[in-house]
Formats: C-alpha cells, structure tokens, sequence
C-alpha cells in the first residue's frame, strides 16, 4: 500500500470536503478546522483497518477514533460534541449505499436492492454504535482521570 | 412565580434546539434541567417535528405547551448558542423576564455565513468528495460546478417557488446528474459515477440515517423511526432524480 497515494491524498480529501460541510452546516471560528481533521483521522484509521477486516468493522473502529478525537475537541473548547461528530464522520457515513440501493430500488433490481440496503444499515449501525460506546466509556473513564490529576497535581 | 411564563420559556429553547437538529435526547434533558432548575418537574417529549411540554403548579394545576416544529436543517452554532445559554440559566438561576429576554434573542444575533460563503461550502464539499471517490483534477472542478448548481438550487430557486423537501431533493438530483452528463459528454470530465456520487453527498441522507441509527438505540424510538423512513424517502427522491436526468441524457 503506497502511503502517499492510498492513504495520505484520501485523507486530505476527506479533510477538504469535511471543511466544506462545515460552511454548509454553519459551523463558525476554529471548529470547523477541527470537523476537518476529525474527518481525515477516522478516514485514515478506516483505510488502515480495512486492509485486515471488513467494511462494517472497519467502520466500527474509525468512529471510535473520531468519538475519541470529537469529545477531546468538545471538552477542551466547552462546546457540545455533536457538531464536530456529525462533520467527521461525514466521508464514513453510507450516503453513496443509500443512493446505490434505492437506484436498485427504482430499476428493479431487487436482489442487489437488499443485499445493498442491508449493507447500509450496518455501516450506520456500526457507525451509530462505535460513537454511543466510546461516548458512554469516556463519560465513565475521563471523570476518574481528571480526580486522579487534581490529586497528584 | 409566574408559571405560563416559565412554560413558555422552556418551551421556546426545547423548540430553538430542536430547529437547530440538536438530537432529541439533548432537548428533552435540556428543557428538564431548565425547568427543574425553577423549582419545577417538567415531563418533555419531544420529536424532530414536534415538542411536548408538561408541568404541574404547585398548587397541582397541570398546564401543557405542544410545539409544531417545521422542517429544519443542522445549524451548529444555534446548537451551541442554546446549549451554552441553558447551562447559564441553569446555573444562575435568573429572574423569569430577564431569561425570556434571553431565550428571545437567541437565534437572532447569532453568526451565520452569507449566501455566496455557503455556495462556496456546497461546491467544495462536492468538489472534494469526487477527488474522494477516485476523480481526476478535472473530474474535482465538474463535481464542484456540479455542487454549485446544486446549491443555487436549493438556497435560492427552491425556496422561492416553495417546493416540498421530496421534491426539492429530486429536482436539485436531477440538475446535478444532468449537468454531470452533460459535462462528460463535453469530455471535460471524465469518470461519471465518481461525479455524480460526489455532488450527491451533499443531498443524500447518510448521516441522518446515522443519526436516527443512533437514536433508536438511545431509545428514542419514535424519533429514530421517523428519521429512518425520512432518510429512506429522501435517498429514493435522489435515485428517481437521477433516473429522470439519466432517462433525459439517454
């Protein structure tokens, strides 16, 4: 896999058309940097996982990578998650399988119509889960952190 | 303490956020901390068109405030302007008139970009996700022509002549298909598909089926439903959209 190629210009891209989503969904100031390069992590971390596992999988880990990076961005700038979550995971999300099945749907190929549908449901499934998981772990998780450094400092 | 008052003002930022495309599970809790920090016990339900909210006095008389929400975008920093000004009242606890002037204003002050800075938002996204779906330089700059038509489409034509969504999102996908045919036909722009994807994520659902993924599992269910069979019908609108514009080229 050349790195340049197949892993870094995607990214870039994803970063680009992220910013771009940003403008359209009103996101203001620094933010919309940072719905950027969240988009070009969970892009990265997905071209990397996809060379072992499947797309639903690979999925699964890139938006725990963007939750991660999001509810930093989110408690560092005092600002709600959702914004920054919705823009990264913007190049993961199944908008291409939506399309691609519903014009299965419309020429009446109804074989490829579900086995597409179906693939689209998982990927938003697997994307839904990944981000609720990591949200709710790192709600458990950072409070202990945070105690655990008021202590020591 | 005046409680139609203080109904009417958690009812008018639970209706901000919802307008905003805050998720439903942060309007409910945010209205309910609102009207738990005023001494009450609010009971809030909310969908992405309407919103409920239920209080009783007291003194036990119950009163009850219903919102029709109308269809709505995704403003990020509506959301951010309300979720910062529902933990100020929540924390400080202001007098009723003084927190009805706030709520007031929200929404009116705030920054939003001009049209031409958000034309030039839908163009890049389009350009950019054909670069991302394997186009070529020129195939970007026909996706980002493609994505700027779109835009005009749906910020300013649509709009005016006061389209349904269903049929906005048709129409704008079947401008964007065609105007892909006709620039691969006028071998400008070279891979068809990697066009027309691209200038199509700027319409399709994907992230509101996401969302609404996400909400069933939450467990706002009702909401979660509404939004799948949304995203459904929308994606369909898109591919009879292009059926159309491909039917035409053919």
């Amino acid at each position: 896999m050349e790195l340049l190629a197949d892993l870094l210009m995607p990214s870039l891209w994803a970063f680009l058309a992220c910013v771009g989503f940003g403008l359209v969904y009103n996101i203001q100031g620094a933010g919309i940097l940072i719905c950027g390069f969240g988009g070009a992590l969970g892009w990265f971390f997905y071209l990397i996982a996809r060379q072992w596992v499947g797309s639903i999988v690979a999925a699964f880990l890139a938006a725990v990578a963007i939750t991660v990076f999001s509810e930093w961005m989110a408690r560092v700038r005092r600002c709600p998650v959702t914004g920054y979550l919705q823009v990264a995971l913007l190049p993961l999300v199944p908008g291409s399988g939506i399309y691609y099945s519903m014009r299965y749907c419309v020429a009446g190929d109804t074989q490829q119509f579900l086995s597409t549908l179906l693939n689209t449901f998982g990927m938003a499934a697997s994307l839904a889960i990944g981000a609720m998981l990591t949200s709710t772990v790192l709600r458990l998780l950072l409070p202990y952190f945070q105690g655990s450094q008021k202590n020591s400092g | 303490m005046d409680y139609d008052a203080l109904l009417n003002l958690g009812t008018e930022l639970g209706y901000k956020l919802v307008l905003s495309g805050a998720e439903i599970y942060r309007v409910e809790e945010s209205v309910l901390r609102l009207l738990t920090a005023y001494g009450l016990q609010p009971q809030v339900f909310a969908l992405p068109s309407c919103l409920i909210v239920s209080v009783n006095t007291p003194a036990g008389h119950p009163i009850t405030q219903m919102r029709r929400v109308p269809p709505h975008g995704t403003d990020i920093e509506l959301l951010e302007r309300c979720n910062d000004l529902c933990r100020q009242l929540c924390r400080e606890v202001p007098p009723l008139p003084e927190a009805a002037e706030l709520v007031g204003k929200l929404g009116q002050d705030h920054r939003s970009y001009p049209t031409r800075v958000l034309l030039l938002g839908y163009a890049a996204a389009a350009a950019f996700f054909t670069a991302f779906y394997g186009g070529t330089l020129l195939d970007t700059l026909c996706g980002g022509l493609c994505g700027l038509a779109v835009g005009v489409w749906m910020l300013w034509a649509s709009p005016r002549l006061r389209f349904n969504n269903l049929f906005q999102t048709l129409i704008g996908a079947a401008i964007a298909s065609l105007l892909a045919l006709v620039l691969v036909h006028m071998k400008i722009g070279g891979q068809l598909e990697a066009i027309t994807i691209g200038t199509l994520m700027v319409l399709v659902p994907g992230m509101a089926l996401t969302n609404a993924m996400r909400e069933i599992m939450v467990g706002d269910i009702f909401s979660g439903l509404s939004r799948t069979a949304e995203s459904i019908l929308t994606a369909t609108a898109i591919a009879l959209g292009v059926m159309v514009s491909l039917a035409i080229g053919n």
